[in-house]
């Protein structure tokens, strides 16, 4: 039956859907009902391992909801492929949360009371991850959140909640500091959304920046309801080298159109953080300002030319092409520089579960601590985006990043991280809370 | 041009005042409760997503708000100028297409019950995710959203397809009261305020409640919609009940009315289709009671809020940073009251020009009478904005729909041949896609404002009788309709966070 499907309406490729790793659950059925079968003997080892989803299928998180589930059900597909956990398959169990932290927490009772799921996995947006992670504390099944937010790091969840598939951002915004001081100039001027999340990048910056002979000349906050930035731009201070900016929302198409119109042809260097444009081409109409400039970029958007085999075949399984948009559909731009995370995690929940033995949700506190025993990530098909270190202290992982110049409204990598230059020292020690 | 960035730039700095002052208790609650999860969440990824409004709001919309006022002005002055006579003619024309089908409700309400009974059960015992059941993309984005357009087309089809005439036929049958009067009598007094009441009800699931899209609540909410109408026509009779009772029969017996095309008697009293210019069938329209009224400024009150409820404007004036929004949880007082706030503005406005209007003209006709004839030139509006709202949502989940159905229970079926379909979902993504999006929402606002202040025209001739009374008592309507085209296309444009 599902072969049928490839016929019309698939021109290109199956891509690997939520339907793909159904089929390989049909599968696992499949054996279960199979004649001879002797139920208690097999109970233990061919149910399915159950992932609760939680995910923003609604709500403002929706566009990156969508590709998160995407490479979710790839990366489910993947890993039942080669033989699921401790050979058990992985079975998704998605719940919507509508991007809404109050949701997010009945979401969480949900999987563990109702749907009586092994652990929740997936939570991108910080508010739904904050307002859910009470949950799951008490609840005590282990969280495994997609968000980059520091809010793991900072000792501020409790022991059930991880972060190990990706980098936090404070990890991120430290890590490009010397990069932009030694390339790009010692002068720089933060402009930034007056809000938490412009705060972070306002507080967290300048220390690795400073330390590598940089100076922040000019900071200019711009209130989150502005939607006409020009008024703002005179307060960049002239001797300004590199604007460092981190707008977000639906103005900061405008922001750079008329960032353009601002400084024409000349002016300081740019340097962003891609969330800005996530899921947007960067060559889109309004942008063209950005040609030249550099980005931050987690995962590379587009192909390089010396992108791992690991790399081009996660590119593969979750349907991208080489411009880093749907294989399906050139428009449908990927949230490159975040998806990978949903991948990843599921491999070092997997990693985790069979080092722990895992038999069921009698055995959480169990994969609380064998998750807790891992220490890195060896680059590889489990993890495309490179190694990473883990620290079991603060439940994140650390691992590089890139910095990335607009060429041709591409973005090509010109300069990858160490793991050591994001890293700090933990400020929290989950290990040592009760399970 | 200028005049515009200038009223722009004064809506601003009415929200920034508003934010400054002005403390209202649902603001000061939220910003508390956004406040807290702020400092909670130490370091946010916030994705306020660019968007598909960042586009629209490269694009020179305040041309747009001015042409679009410009052309519901103007078109009230031609009708001004213009013998009522040739507004007569042009609604009255009409082309017969073809003879009345066979009436077989009874066959299609079933049949429509039945499937519609199936849906619930994939609501109930599908997937739960929103964009996989079938359930919550059927109702609101097949139902609610394409369905109510298909009535501003074709015509009142819920007539055939709503899933309560054929079951109480049967079940009339079945106990042998299929010809019996029914036992209980709806009272006069109550009017269309079950309606009403109803359709605040729905509005408030949609755009307040915080998971409309839960599939296995909106099953049960459904359910129980189900079960208490199908009560009152057994109680109250078909009759009487869809026509003051359940929401949708009242809504799209109103919006039918607005299709061009009609079924409806020719010279000979044989009942057959026509085709007639959008709305020309209202010039005929019985004025709506005070229920019905209010019901109809009501449904545009609700499309309206649903873009209002959206936009930094509205997100500020709560005390809600648009680029943080907090989840639908976080503002359901808020919106609760503005709900019932845009209602209410908007009803006293109405209320208030067509009283206006009266004066001027020195008609001594009752203004209740007024309303009620006049409020039929809210429809086109109101579906208009419809269209234009939920262009986007019906471009992407109606392919959602698409692949759902084929698999309604999320087990591999492919019952259709669409459950792998890759749903397009950049399709009104990137710049091209805004350009066309946003001309075809401009489009249709401003064609449902001129068709309003059209429709509004005629009936006015009705009212007053003389074409100069007409004119004079449609001056203040027609301000209104030039304020609400230049609302609508602002809603569409101005950038949203919600």
């Amino acid at each position: 039956m599902a072969d049928k499907r490839t016929s019309l309406l698939l021109p290109k490729k199956q891509g690997l859907t939520r339907r793909g790793a159904l089929k390989g659950l049909g599968a696992a059925a499949g054996i279960m009902a199979a004649p001879g079968f002797v139920r208690y003997a097999q109970t233990q080892s061919s149910e399915p391992i159950r992932i609760g989803f939680q995910a923003h299928r609604t709500g403002i998180g929706a566009a990156y909801g969508r590709w998160y589930e995407r490479v979710t059900m790839a990366a489910t597909q993947a890993i039942n492929d080669a033989g699921g956990i401790n050979g058990r398959p992985l079975e998704i169990v998605t719940e919507d949360d509508g991007t809404d932290p109050k949701r997010g927490a009945e979401v969480v009772e949900k999987f563990a009371n109702q749907h009586k799921t092994d652990v929740v996995f997936g939570t991108l947006f910080s508010h739904v991850v904050v307002g859910s992670a009470p949950a799951a504390g008490e609840l005590k099944i282990p969280y495994y959140v997609v968000s980059e937010g520091y809010h793991v790091a900072s000792g501020s969840l409790n022991r059930y909640v991880f972060q190990p598939g990706i980098t936090d951002v404070k990890a991120q915004v430290r890590a490009v500091g010397p990069w932009i001081a030694d390339n790009l100039g010692k002068k720089i001027t933060l402009v930034f959304p007056d809000y938490a999340f412009g705060h972070d990048h306002r507080d967290k910056f300048p220390e690795r920046y400073e330390a590598a002979g940089g100076q922040v000349v000019g900071l200019v906050p711009i209130p989150p309801t502005e939607t006409s930035f020009t008024r703002y731009f005179p307060q960049i201070p002239s001797e300004t080298e590199v604007i460092y900016h981190v707008m977000v929302g639906p103005g900061v198409l405008t922001f750079v159109k008329e960032l353009g119109e601002f400084y024409g042809s000349s002016g300081p260097k740019l340097f962003g953080f891609l969330d800005s444009l996530e899921a947007v081409d960067i060559a889109s109409p309004g942008l063209e300002f950005l040609e030249g400039s550099h980005f931050w970029e987690a995962m590379p958007r587009y192909l390089q030319p010396d992108a791992s085999d690991a790399a081009k075949a996660y590119r593969a399984a979750v349907g991208i092409d080489d411009n880093g948009a749907s294989v399906n559909d050139p428009k449908d731009v990927s949230t490159a520089s975040h998806m990978f995370g949903c991948w990843e995690t599921l491999h070092i929940i997997k990693q985790a579960m069979e080092a722990a033995g895992y038999q069921g949700p009698a055995d959480r506190a169990k994969l609380v601590e064998a998750t807790e025993a891992l220490t890195s990530f060896a680059a590889g098909a489990a993890h495309p985006q490179g190694d990473k270190v883990f620290n079991a202290k603060i439940h994140q992982s650390f691992g590089h990043q890139h910095v990335s110049q607009v060429v041709d409204g591409k973005l090509n990598v010109v300069h990858t991280t160490s793991i050591e230059d994001g890293m700090y020292e933990a400020e929290a020690d989950y290990t040592t809370m009760p399970l | 041009m200028q005049h515009f960035v200038k009223l722009r730039l004064r809506a601003v700095s009415l929200f920034l005042q508003v934010q400054r002052g002005a403390p209202i208790p649902a603001r000061i609650f939220i910003t508390a409760l956004v406040a807290g999860v702020g400092l909670l969440a130490a370091s946010p990824a916030a994705f306020a997503h660019t968007a598909d409004r960042g586009f629209v709001m490269l694009l020179p919309t305040g041309y747009y708000l001015f042409g679009g006022a410009a052309a519901v002005a103007l078109s009230f002055a031609v009708l001004v100028v213009m013998p009522p006579v040739a507004l007569a003619v042009l609604f009255a024309t009409r082309l017969r297409l073809v003879a009345r089908p066979i009436d077989g409700r009874l066959f299609t309400s079933t049949i429509s019950f039945l499937v519609v009974a199936s849906i619930w059960y994939a609501g109930l015992f599908g997937s739960r995710d929103p964009l996989s059941n079938p359930l919550p993309l059927v109702f609101w984005t097949v139902f609610w959203v394409g369905f109510t357009l298909v009535v501003g087309l074709r015509g009142n089809l819920w007539r055939w397809l709503e899933p309560w005439y054929g079951p109480s036929r049967l079940i009339l049958k079945a106990i042998g009261r299929a010809d019996a009067p029914p036992p209980l009598k709806l009272p006069e007094r109550m009017g269309h305020a079950g309606a009403l009441v109803l359709l605040l009800g729905f509005g408030w699931f949609e755009l307040v409640y915080p998971s409309p899209d839960d599939p296995a609540l909106l099953a049960k909410v459904l359910i129980a919609y189900w079960l208490f109408n199908l009560a009152g026509i057994l109680a109250f009779g078909h009759e009487a009940w869809t026509a003051r009772i359940e929401l949708f029969s009242v809504l799209y017996s109103m919006i039918g009315r607005l299709a061009p095309f009609q079924r409806e008697a020719d010279s000979d009293g044989r009942q057959a289709l026509f085709l007639r210019f959008p709305g020309g069938a209202l010039e005929k329209a019985p004025p709506l009671p005070r229920g019905a009224t209010l019901f109809l400024l009501l449904a545009l009150a609700t499309v309206s809020f649903d873009g209002l409820m959206r936009t930094f404007f509205w997100l500020s004036l709560v005390g809600v940073n648009p680029l943080e929004f907090p989840g639908r949880s976080a503002v359901v007082f808020a919106n609760t009251v503005g709900l019932a706030g845009i209602f209410s503005a908007l009803s006293a406005l109405f209320v208030f020009a067509v009283w206006l209007g009266n004066r001027i003209a020195g008609s001594t006709a009752s203004l209740a009478t007024s309303c009620g004839l006049l409020v039929w030139s809210i429809l086109p509006i109101a579906l208009a904005y419809h269209f234009s709202h939920y262009l986007g949502v019906l471009v992407i989940n109606g392919q959602y729909a698409l692949a759902a159905i084929s698999d309604p229970l999320s087990n591999g079926w492919n019952i259709f041949g669409t459950a792998g379909f890759h749903v397009a979902a950049a399709a009104t993504a990137g710049y091209d896609a805004a350009w066309i999006i946003w001309n075809l929402q401009s489009a249709a606002i401003i064609g449902g404002h001129l068709i309003a202040v059209m429709i509004a025209h005629a009936l006015a001739f009705r009212i007053y009788g003389s074409a100069r009374q007409a004119a004079l008592s449609q001056i203040p309507l027609a301000i209104l309709m030039v304020g609400y085209t230049v609302f609508g296309l602002w809603l569409l444009s101005s950038p949203t966070g919600g």
